[in-house]
């Protein structure tokens, strides 16, 4: 398998279920973290070519994981997708502030995720 | 004299120095006690100010009793110097008679006619009737000396009457010797008599005149202290009487600005028992059952506060718990749609026929679930106060075209017809995008649901600064009643809620929100049977600070 790397980083398990099922059939290698501070562990560790970002974590918020990640020379240049909730206003401000690519609102498509993702990383 | 607030600068400015003064005599002398004493007295105002004005007016009626009886008095008196003066006269005619008696008699020795003798005769009855008109007005004293004169002219008379003789009888030398040796020591008694009458006449007159004089400058004096006095004495009565009114009323005057201020527990204390008083005692009674009222209305807005304070934390504590609990349902919500899109997107592989319409069930259901979860939660920042808009830069015609392609399917499965257009040459507009499309949504979607037939249009279109946002549609219409309450909030409905819910409700009232929070406003025509339209009306360009 040489296909690019996905981090997901998610706490809720059928959400991660969700994603590792759509991306099985497609040519992206998933890799899974399911609180901040171990999401930002991987990135570092596995360099990802793209990284999915919930906005609620356990331990680490995505946001402040987010400027983690883009304060380190190694994953600044990784897009970062962050999954936003209408739960709280201006958080797709916030996301962009902390250095977002780009942000999907919750509940999302699986088929926007996909073209989401095709966008940052097309298919090879 | 304290500035009081509600009292005009120039009246403080006008009334200074008087009032100054009366507060110096009030507080120096016993005037102060004389006040209270005067306002204590229990009598009506106006029977003060009668007694006052009362025994002014009756000193003043003595006083013009005084002085006529001191005019009549000097009438009579200038009546009696008239009288002395005649006397006077008199004395000096007699003096005057008995020199031309003289004159003659010395004549008579000369020209010898009858004549002269006669002129002799004429002079002397004018001497007697003089004499006579002395006498009746002279005292008993002067009686002797009148009576003395007399006599002596008496004598004089006959003499000359014996000259006469002797002239007549041409007996000269006889005449002479008698006039020499008789008549004439006669004429100089009577002359000396008659000038101790004048000179005696002369000084009662100038005594007289010297008392009338002394009488006059003393009546002067009297009348002069009199009306002085007078004058005081209306002074003082009316400082006396006007300041046992003006403190009291001063007094009200501190009273009410301190009530006016918000003081109510203020008293006023006045000594006065008339009229004064009892205004007082009624103030002292307003200000009582002000006090009362705004103790009670105190703790009741206190009460107030506490009931507000603790509904204020209920609603935001709802508030919260809605917000967290929306949150926590999209977490699921996320997973379930997802896995129903996959399962329809055959990314588990082919579906079989029968298993797509109940997996399209669930994922229509999912979608309504979502949105009202939506709802609630719009509603419940809302309500918290902590909706924000996110302005930004929008395009009319992508809000109706996203609005037309969401909802272009839903009508094409009821078999309604659908436009959804906007007026051409409409600028970009400034607002929240997301949330005009979401009423927009709102509104169409209501009126897709609740048509059976026709068709559903929606319009849009600039009216000068604003945006005027129009849904029609064909449906059943709102009954009159109901056009008033469509927009309130669900908690005002009746038990029709959990209907409301899943129908105009939430989102009526949300998109109502929604375009307040533009500016703007939103209203509907409707009649039963043959459709509705809705209309909302919101700037073009929302301005920033004015969001609330």
């Amino acid at each position: 398998m040489n296909g690019k790397t996905i981090l997901y980083v998610e706490d809720n398990e059928f959400n991660l279920k969700m994603v590792r099922q759509l991306l099985a059939r497609t040519s992206y290698r998933l890799i899974e973290a399911t609180d901040g501070e171990l999401g930002v562990a991987t990135a570092l560790k596995e360099v990802p070519d793209l990284i999915l970002m919930d906005i609620q974590l356990p331990k680490l918020s995505g946001l402040d994981a987010t400027r983690r990640l883009r304060a380190d020379p190694k994953t600044a240049d990784i897009p970062i997708i962050v999954i936003t909730s209408f739960a709280l206003s201006g958080d797709d401000q916030k996301a962009k502030n902390a250095g977002a690519s780009a942000y999907l609102a919750k509940p999302y498509s699986p088929r926007e995720l996909m073209q989401m993702i095709r966008k940052f990383l097309p298919e090879q | 004299m304290h500035a009081e607030p509600l009292t005009p600068v120039e009246d403080v400015r006008s009334r200074a120095w008087d009032d100054r003064i009366g507060r110096f005599l009030l507080t120096r002398s016993p005037l102060g006690s004389v006040v209270r004493w005067v306002a204590g007295i229990r009598a009506p105002v106006h029977a003060k100010l009668l007694c006052a004005f009362m025994l002014i007016a009756v000193l003043f009626i003595a006083m013009g009793g005084m002085s006529l009886q001191t005019i009549a008095n000097m009438n009579s008196q200038s009546q009696l110097l008239d009288e002395a003066h005649e006397r006077v006269h008199w004395s000096q005619e007699i003096q005057h008679a008995l020199a031309l008696q003289m004159n003659f008699t010395a004549m008579a020795l000369l020209l010898r006619d009858e004549a002269t003798i006669a002129n002799i005769l004429r002079e002397n009855n004018r001497f007697n009737n003089t004499l006579a008109r002395i006498e009746k007005a002279s005292q008993p004293e002067e009686r002797g000396l009148i009576q003395r004169i007399r006599s002596a002219q008496e004598e004089a008379v006959t003499t000359v009457a014996d000259i006469a003789n002797l002239v007549r009888d041409g007996k000269l030398d006889d005449a002479m010797k008698l006039q020499l040796s008789k008549e004439y020591p006669l004429y100089l008694q009577i002359d000396g008599l008659v000038n101790q009458v004048l000179h005696r006449e002369r000084e009662k007159m100038d005594r007289f005149r010297a008392s009338v004089a002394a009488a006059n400058r003393k009546t002067l004096i009297l009348m002069a202290s009199f009306a002085a006095a007078l004058i005081v004495l209306a002074l003082l009565l009316g400082f006396v009487i006007s300041w046992s009114f003006i403190l009291p009323v001063q007094e009200a005057h501190g009273f009410l600005s301190q009530v006016a201020k918000g003081k109510f527990d203020t008293t006023i204390n006045v000594p006065n028992r008339d009229e004064f008083g009892a205004l007082a005692n009624r103030m002292n009674q307003m200000s009582e059952q002000l006090h009362r009222l705004y103790e009670s209305q105190r703790r009741g807005s206190q009460e107030l506060q506490r009931l507000n304070d603790q509904l204020q934390q209920a609603s935001k504590a709802k508030s919260d718990f809605l917000a967290n609990m929306s949150h926590e349902l999209r977490t699921p919500m996320n997973a379930i749609l997802g896995f129903v899109e996959m399962l329809l997107d055959e990314i588990y592989g082919e579906v079989p026929p029968d298993l797509r319409e109940p997996l399209t069930d669930i994922q229509t259901n999912g979608k309504h679930l979502l949105r009202l979860i939506n709802d609630v939660l719009d509603l419940s920042k809302i309500e918290a106060g902590r909706m924000e808009l996110v302005l930004a830069e929008y395009s009319v015609q992508d809000v109706v075209e996203t609005v037309r392609s969401s909802l272009q399917s839903l009508a094409l499965e009821k078999g309604l017809g659908f436009v959804a257009a906007a007026q051409d040459d409409i600028p970009l507009g400034y607002g929240d995008g997301r949330r005009i499309t979401q009423c927009l949504m709102n509104l169409v979607g209501n009126a897709l649901k609740f048509s059976k037939r026709g068709r559903v249009s929606l319009w849009v279109e600039q009216q000068g600064d604003n945006l005027v946002y129009r849904v029609s549609d064909t449906g059943i219409g709102i009954p009159k009643d109901q056009v008033e309450n469509i927009f309130t909030e669900f908690q005002q409905l009746d038990t029709t809620i959990t209907r409301e819910f899943a129908g105009t409700g939430l989102g009526l009232n949300i998109t109502k929100k929604f375009v307040e929070m533009h500016g703007g406003r939103i209203w509907v025509e409707s009649e039963l049977g043959k459709g509705s339209t809705f209309f909302f009306s919101i700037p073009l360009r929302v301005n920033d600070g004015g969001t609330p």
